[in-house]
């Protein structure tokens, strides 16, 4: 992650995650593992036969036509949808229908959505300090204390009081995401961020995703946003018609895509 | 250049103030002008003409000799005072609401007050020490407005800011009912105290059972209301959760429920509680028609209730549980922590709905025997030779009553609804 490291961070990053930065892609451990995965809707395939492995701290972008299955496939990483094939192993844990690995997986896996999906009828603070007292069993003053420093974090602690309604687009993506947070996710998922957003609150949920790769969190992050693709992205995934078509490093995805059918997409896109 | 914009233009005077109102809603076309002028023509027509039959002609003397009837029925005279009693507990907590939810619950304490005031200091017959007991309801509104703290809100409160803040230290140290939990218990105390001063204790000087066949009246309306709101809410959300369930056994069974309960019409339900469902019961045990028609109307209600809910949970959005089971929400704590709360909030206007219609339908309990206020209302005309031709009056008060009562739940409705911001996600 050569470019985000030279992100300026105020944030301090953990020991054990310095020292897995510190070491090259290549040589950290597979957090995410995912042989020939498939997933039907009725007869309709929507991911075929998907094979990807995610690095420790790595940022993996994936961008596709919609329809693609590129939100399927990371809704498949903490089972908002089941694969019917394949194997998904994630952090060593095998993703099976037993309750318990289930549990774990989700405890290890943050996700961020497109439309937020706060929950309305409570605080800002309450949305944030909900999963850790309840999943985590963390004293509510000690989630309170978590949540206020992740509310800082991402830049709107005077927003703690107030209820999602009364914040921006791009407020509520930052509480959503300090939100994912509190549970001490070992990867993050994101599932096109910005795409609800008006174009100037775009930047800000960038900027909080940018910051948080640069502490070396675990990230894939279906988007359109190319620029933030280019400039964080470990790695870049191109879906089509279900499939993983073509991923590689931003420098090849742009400059020399080795598959016709993504040169011709970004072609119409950028 | 300053950044500063012209300053905005005034809109014209012919859609502003009072003319430009009329203008707007009564008279913005011929049609919509003469359709005003017919209907002004009409309501007052009609308004005069009721109002000449209410102040001159109606003969309101059987309200009066007859109003002990109408609002608590054959209960026993002995009794009057516990009622009295249970009143002035029902005032404490109307003054709790006042000082804590200022808004809404100042107009019911006030109207209360002034019943009170009314019907005690009204000339007619009336035992000295009822017309204290009705005047006392004053003070003990006061008693629990003081006993209770002023809300975060209200800073300082209306009370502290009287004699420059003197008073504030003392206020503070008598405000028992602190927390939302203390003001919970005191309501279900207040509630326990009333249901014991209505019935009776076996064996208690001064508290002589009462026979519940003698309820009646108003109260009872009020009574079996109360009783059911209170009880079909909870069960109709466990009759909804039932119907979400993953146990097919728990699902259908609460469906047929629903459905069998939904599909019959109270009064069946009301004559098969009295007649037909006592003949599985041991000949020993006598339940009396009020615990029946009690139950019945709960289960009515619950039955409709569980639709309502249903109803309100499939209209949160499914992201709201994607998020929650992302966050590692088991599929109860979702339910019970997002889903639930959200639904129950969609679904205000139409639980109050039922909760009106449900205390209108509690004038069917005549139907097995029993006096409520309707039923009251025509056996006091039909049975009396002297108030034979008096039916208009008596079902117009009727009238006004059930009135008074449902567009107060209509009322408060509005203003949770308002207080929970309905209709803004």
């Amino acid at each position: 992650m050569a470019e985000s490291n030279g992100v300026q961070s105020a944030v301090e990053i953990p020991a054990d995650k310095a020292e897995i930065l510190a070491r090259p892609l290549e040589e950290r451990d597979d957090i995410v593992v995912c042989e020939n995965v498939h997933k039907w809707f009725d007869d309709f395939c929507a991911v075929r036969d998907v094979s990807m492995r995610v690095k420790r701290g790595e940022v993996v972008v994936i961008f596709g036509p919609s329809g693609s299955g590129k939100s399927t496939f990371i809704r498949m990483i903490n089972r908002l949808e089941e694969h019917q094939q394949g194997r998904i192993v994630i952090d060593g844990i095998e993703m099976t229908n037993d309750v318990r690995n289930l549990d774990a997986i989700r405890r290890e896996v943050g996700m961020v959505f497109q439309q937020f999906n706060l929950f309305p009828h409570i605080t800002v603070l309450g949305n944030i300090t909900l999963a850790p007292q309840r999943v985590r069993h963390l004293p509510r003053s000690e989630a309170e204390a978590l949540a206020m420093r992740l509310l800082e974090r991402v830049g709107i602690p005077e927003q703690a009081q107030k209820y999602p309604a009364e914040l921006s687009g791009g407020q509520q993506q930052r509480v959503a995401i300090a939100r994912a947070l509190a549970m001490q996710p070992q990867i993050m998922l994101f599932d096109e961020p910005t795409s609800a957003l008006d174009p100037e609150m775009i930047k800000e949920v960038l900027d909080a995703m940018r910051e948080l790769a640069a502490t070396g969190m675990t990230m894939l992050c279906v988007t359109h946003e190319m620029g933030f693709a280019r400039e964080v992205a470990d790695r870049m995934a191109f879906f089509d018609e279900g499939a993983l078509v073509e991923l590689g490093p931003p420098d090849q995805i742009f400059n020399n895509p080795q598959e016709d059918r993504t040169k011709m997409f970004l072609d119409q896109i950028l | 250049m300053t950044a500063r914009a012209a300053p905005a233009p005034l809109p014209p005077a012919t859609t502003v103030g009072v003319l430009g109102w009329l203008r707007k809603n009564l008279f913005s076309s011929r049609g919509s002008g003469i359709v005003t002028v017919l209907l002004a023509v009409l309501l007052g027509w009609v308004v005069v003409n009721l109002g000449i039959w209410v102040l001159v002609e109606a003969d309101w003397t059987v309200i009066i000799s007859r109003a002990p009837l109408y609002i608590v029925g054959l209960y026993p005279y002995e009794g009057y005072s516990r009622l009295a009693i249970c009143l002035l507990l029902i005032s404490v907590l109307l003054g709790m609401s006042w000082r804590a939810w200022p808004g809404p619950a100042r107009r019911f304490a006030f109207a209360f007050g002034a019943v009170m005031l009314f019907v005690g200091v009204f000339p007619h017959e009336m035992a000295p020490e009822h017309r204290a007991l009705l005047l006392l309801n004053l003070p003990f509104i006061g008693l629990g407005y003081v006993l209770t703290p002023r809300p975060a809100a209200a800073n300082p409160g209306r009370l502290e800011a009287i004699a420059g803040g003197a008073l504030a230290p003392a206020l503070e140290r008598i405000a028992i009912f602190s927390t939302p939990r203390r003001m919970v218990i005191a309501a279900f105390v207040a509630l326990v105290l009333i249901m014991i001063l209505i019935l009776g204790i076996a064996g208690v000087p001064g508290l002589d059972p009462v026979n519940p066949a003698d309820l009646g009246g108003l109260m009872i309306n009020l009574l079996l209301a109360f009783f059911g709101i209170v009880c079909s809410l909870p069960i109709g959300i466990g009759l909804a959760l039932g119907r979400r369930s993953n146990l097919p056994i728990l699902r259908v069974a609460c469906v047929i429920f629903i459905e069998v309960i939904r599909g019959v019409p109270l009064i069946t339900l009301l004559f098969m509680s009295r007649h037909i469902l006592p003949l599985t019961f041991p000949e020993e045990l006598n339940i009396d028609r009020v615990y029946l028609a009690g139950i019945t109307i709960t289960i009515f209600s619950s039955a409709y209730m569980a639709e309502n809910v249903r109803g309100g949970m499939a209209a949160v959005q499914a992201g709201q549980t994607e998020a929650a089971q992302a966050l590692g929400l088991r599929g109860w704590q979702t339910t019970l922590l997002i889903t639930l709360p959200q639904g129950l909030r969609n679904i205000i206007p139409a639980i109050v709905g039922q909760f009106i219609s449900l205390f209108k339908d509690t004038s069917l309990v005549y139907f097995i025997g029993m006096l409520d206020l309707v039923e009251m209302g025509r056996v006091s005309v039909q049975g009396n030779q002297e108030f034979i031709d008096n039916g208009r009056e008596v079902y117009l008060f009727i009238a006004l009553v059930f009135w008074v009562f449902c567009f107060s739940m209509s009322f408060i409705s509005r203003r949770i609804e308002g207080a929970l911001g309905v209709g803004r996600r």
